[in-house]
């Protein structure tokens, strides 16, 4: 009886807490950070931030190439942005230092600093270097259409990082407790199990 | 307050993991069968725990619960911690799985310090002794975790000093919530049931 009394406290306790967690609207601020980088020219920014939307101030940056020698670093501002110019067409390594144990990084290929700074693009002109017959040539076509998708595109990207930054889910909660209890269960199993193995020794 | 994954060299987490090991075994032996079910609540707690965001301070932090955890449970803290971080650590992307180890410790060492320094005070009959130590308990702990984190730090940040103020003043209003939150459990469980607190101390853990 006591023990049942016992357990019921505690599960008081945890449906407080609980309780607390949804009423504070869930998208809950915890530890973990992130960090998201794009390239728009021959610049590349980046956001950083807290998972739940939090903005990771003044957090350290430092860029990596291929094999992994730094090329940069830098702080973020009071937004969590940081951006540079492209230091060198690799594959770069963006890696965020939070501080108190909090790390995340980024990659971008080489191919999207390629495409996104035109380095590609320049090669195409020198094959067919004739102007268009609209008045306008190929590169000129091509940096007017990269730079409009460029503008369209960034609230997207806000908005995927967004998304990535989401605090977890109800589902994801309610689904780590159950996993607790059903591991409570089998550990009530086996020591049931070993009890009564101790009985049946002591039977015969 | 959980290390992120790749901070930490490898050293550092292999020692982290030989105490965690060290703690969940003494722990498991000493889980008797009717303290299961108190365990699993308790990790569901310090599980939730971390969801709650304190927004108070210059960075992002929240609620630990490990303080409780230590006071009520000793030893069996290691167990019910490791199980919540895991999880926290798979479905949340918390910490991470490789620094289990060193979180496990950071977080259940204190609780455990804890639970020998304030059980017997806590457990008293007077009044307002018993809820100092409970404040104690809770405040204490978040602060001994701050500084097991910046010891496992040592080695990859510069100076110990810098980042262990770091985190002890982004964590003081956790530090003060979670002194209140033990006071009024242990406040609570004294007047519902003592025998919460008084059965661990009669029989040992």
């Amino acid at each position: 009886m006591e023990k049942g009394h016992n357990i019921k406290s505690s599960l008081i306790i945890l449906l407080l807490a609980s309780i607390l967690v949804i009423s504070n609207n869930l998208p809950a601020l915890a530890h973990k950070v992130i960090i998201f980088a794009w390239v728009e020219g021959d610049t590349v920014f980046t956001e950083s931030k807290f998972s739940g939307g939090k903005e990771a101030i003044n957090a350290q940056v430092l860029v990596f190439d291929r094999g992994g020698k730094q090329l940069l670093e830098g702080k973020t501002n009071n937004k969590g942005e940081f951006s540079f110019k492209i230091p060198k067409l690799t594959d770069l390594r963006i890696v965020l230092n939070a501080g108190m144990g909090h790390k995340a990084e980024w990659r971008i290929p080489e191919l999207e600093i390629q495409e996104a700074s035109g380095v590609l693009g320049s090669k195409i002109p020198t094959e067919s270097s004739q102007p268009v017959a609209v008045g306008l040539s190929k590169e000129e076509i091509k940096e007017l259409i990269e730079e409009s998708l460029d503008r369209k595109l960034r609230p997207i990207v806000r908005m995927m990082t967004e998304s990535q930054s989401k605090g977890p889910s109800v589902t994801e909660i309610l689904g780590g407790i159950g996993y607790i209890l059903g591991l409570m269960g089998v550990a009530i199993y086996f020591k049931n199990r070993g009890k009564k193995r101790h009985k049946e020794n002591h039977d015969n | 307050m959980h290390i992120s994954e790749g901070v930490l060299s490898a050293p550092v987490l292999v020692t982290g993991a030989a105490f965690a090991a060290a703690g969940i075994s003494v722990g498991l032996k000493k889980m008797g069968y009717e303290k299961i079910p108190q365990v699993a609540v308790l990790s569901s707690a310090f599980f939730v725990a971390s969801l709650i965001h304190v927004p108070i301070g210059p960075s992002s932090v929240h609620l630990i619960l490990n303080g409780i955890n230590g006071l009520l449970l000793g030893w069996l803290c290691f167990p019910s911690i490791l199980v919540a971080l895991a999880l926290q650590a798979i479905l949340f992307q918390f910490g991470g799985i490789t620094v289990l180890g060193v979180n496990t410790v950071t977080m259940a060492l204190p609780g455990l310090i804890c639970y020998y320094l304030f059980g017997k005070l806590v457990n008293r009959e007077g009044g307002l002794l018993s809820l100092v130590a409970a404040f104690a308990c809770g405040f204490l702990s978040v602060l001994f975790s701050g500084i097991l984190v910046a010891l496992s730090l040592l080695f990859t940040e510069q100076s110990f000093m810098s980042v262990a103020k770091l985190i002890v003043v982004a964590h003081l209003p956790v530090m003060i919530i979670e002194g209140i939150i033990t006071l009024f459990c242990v406040a609570f469980l004294k007047r519902v049931k003592p025998e919460v607190l008084g059965g661990i101390y009669g029989k040992g853990p």
